[in-house]
């Protein structure tokens, strides 16, 4: 009685940590009110550090010791975790091996789960704040396209520094689901900036030359079954191709700010992304475990700043309609948080 | 909880310095009205006795009044008794002085003593006796004085001596 009493009193924080490689972005925000949240004030600090480090410690504290109602989230970067298309228990067991997982039903017809390791590893690292949520980036995904997934099937893709998270929607139900990450990808290949300088011959006024990037067996099978689309070569294929394109989109995506510029590193980053969306893809179409689908359109959350190359790629290469929307995740872990607050 | 992998720790204001700060001021209010509590009870009871003593006090003044109208009782009663011991001592000395009166050879057999006079009866020898030691006396101390005789047995006369002080008399005495 009294502690509700006292919380209608004070302000609430809410801290949102969002790892990014070898950075890490904290948001805050200061809301009031009880029942219905009002934002007062926010305001967000990236340190070069992936750790609680003590200047990160003091920021948040300066903010925290205003008040006892604070709630510290952060956003999953396990490796370890991914989505199945089901919440049946006695089915996840036939898409992934969930014993050392931690998971979550969502929406009633699919699950997200992470390593349980992985979550006390978070908890004990931030253990001098304390951790009041840990948010799977794919429910930041479904969060962020909600108006999306609910349409037609699409694959949906967030982006962040080091991961990308895929998932592929059909009226609201989970197809498939992966998440990866990019710097992995980058160390096993070896592929660097100096080998992508050896390898390739890259003219980044000109774009990217397709016929040069190497692609290994699977890839090229998956282009050439993406060969068949040159059969659609009358005028009415190519409009019910284009029917299914989503308007609405691309006039907001026009109404975006320009994309930023490409550079070098970025242009390799990108085609990692690119490289994991194909195979993907791939695993997709070839697993039987899922049920297969066409894929036409893909919405990108883009929470790094991608290049328009990524887009070019995915619609040159795999026939794609791509459309990008930023995405300060940060803040969408914010919005979650403060949903589980109303809760 | 609807997406989050974990549930938040439960948030309170309430904190070691707070709990300690409303202890601290729950103590105090405590006892302030536990004082509050006690002086109000011993101004409840300082009325109760005040009530009490001045009830007291007019029973006592009822009291004193009834024992002063009891003291002038007593000490009217203590002058009359004093009043009825000098006139008895009077009467005695009286008493004994009139059978001082009476001769050796005249005897009594009764005398009654009225409010203004003495009614005596006895035996003398003879009339000569009485006249001279007895009726003198008598009629130098009262107005009147009547005598009456009748013989007895032995030769004797028995006499029956009636005496009268007049009050008018004693007045003008005064």
């Amino acid at each position: 009685m009294l502690d509700k009493f006292l919380e209608t009193l004070y302000n609430k924080v809410f801290v949102n940590i969002v790892v990014e490689g070898s950075k890490t972005n904290v948001y805050m925000e200061l809301c009031t009110g009880n029942s219905k949240l009002e934002m007062i004030h926010n305001t967000h600090e990236v340190f070069e550090t992936n750790t609680l480090s003590t200047q990160m410690l003091e920021y948040i504290e300066s903010y925290t010791r205003e008040t006892p109602y604070f709630y510290i989230s952060i956003l999953d970067n396990s490796l370890a975790q991914g989505v199945i298309p089901t919440c049946d228990k006695g089915r996840l067991s036939y898409y992934h091996d969930v014993s050392a997982s931690e998971y979550k039903c969502s929406a009633n017809n699919w699950t997200y789960f992470t390593s349980k390791t992985d979550l006390y590893s978070i908890e004990k690292k931030y253990h001098k704040i304390g951790v009041d949520f840990i948010f799977s980036p794919f429910t930041v995904l479904s969060h962020f396209f909600k108006d999306k997934i609910t349409s037609d099937l699409a694959m949906y893709i967030l982006i962040e520094t080091s991961t990308i998270s895929i998932a592929i929607f059909s009226n609201g139900e989970l197809l498939y689901g992966d998440h990866l990450n990019t710097h992995h990808i980058i160390e096993e290949d070896g592929l660097t900036s100096g080998d992508l300088d050896e390898d390739i011959d890259l003219n980044l006024d000109e774009g990217i030359d397709l016929e040069d990037i190497d692609v290994d067996g699977d890839e090229m099978e998956l282009i050439d079954d993406f060969g068949d689309i040159e059969d659609l070569d009358t005028l009415e294929d190519i409009d019910e191709f284009a029917g299914h394109k989503d308007i609405e989109e691309e006039l907001y995506e026009a109404a975006e700010e320009p994309k930023s510029i490409s550079t070098e590193s970025s242009f390799n980053e990108d085609y990692q992304r690119f490289t994991l969306i194909q195979s993907c893809i791939a695993a997709y179409y070839k697993d039987e475990k899922y049920e297969s689908s066409f894929i036409e359109n893909v919405y990108v959350a883009d929470g790094v700043g991608v290049s328009s190359e990524l887009k070019r790629y995915l619609e040159e290469e795999m026939f794609l309609n791509v459309y990008v929307r930023q995405a300060n995740i940060s803040m969408e872990v914010c919005e979650l948080a403060k949903m589980e607050f109303d809760v | 909880m609807i997406h989050s992998y974990i549930r938040p720790r439960k948030k309170s204001a309430i904190t070691q310095e707070t709990l300690l700060m409303f202890t601290f001021f729950g103590i105090t209010l405590l006892m302030l009205l536990l004082t509050y509590v006690f002086l109000a009870y011993k101004d409840y009871s300082f009325v109760r006795d005040a009530q009490a003593i001045s009830k007291e006090r007019a029973l006592l003044e009822k009291n004193l009044v009834k024992m002063k109208n009891e003291i002038v009782y007593i000490e009217k009663q203590k002058q009359f008794s004093q009043t009825i011991y000098t006139q008895n001592s009077v009467l005695k000395d009286s008493i004994a002085n009139l059978f001082d009166l009476v001769p050796q050879r005249i005897t009594l057999s009764q005398a009654k003593l009225l409010e203004n006079g003495l009614v005596l009866y006895g035996i003398t020898p003879n009339k000569d006796v009485y006249n001279f030691m007895l009726q003198a006396p008598l009629r130098s101390i009262f107005h009147r004085t009547y005598s009456s005789f009748y013989p007895a047995q032995n030769g004797w006369l028995r006499f029956v001596s009636t005496n009268y002080s007049d009050e008018e008399e004693l007045d003008n005495e005064d």
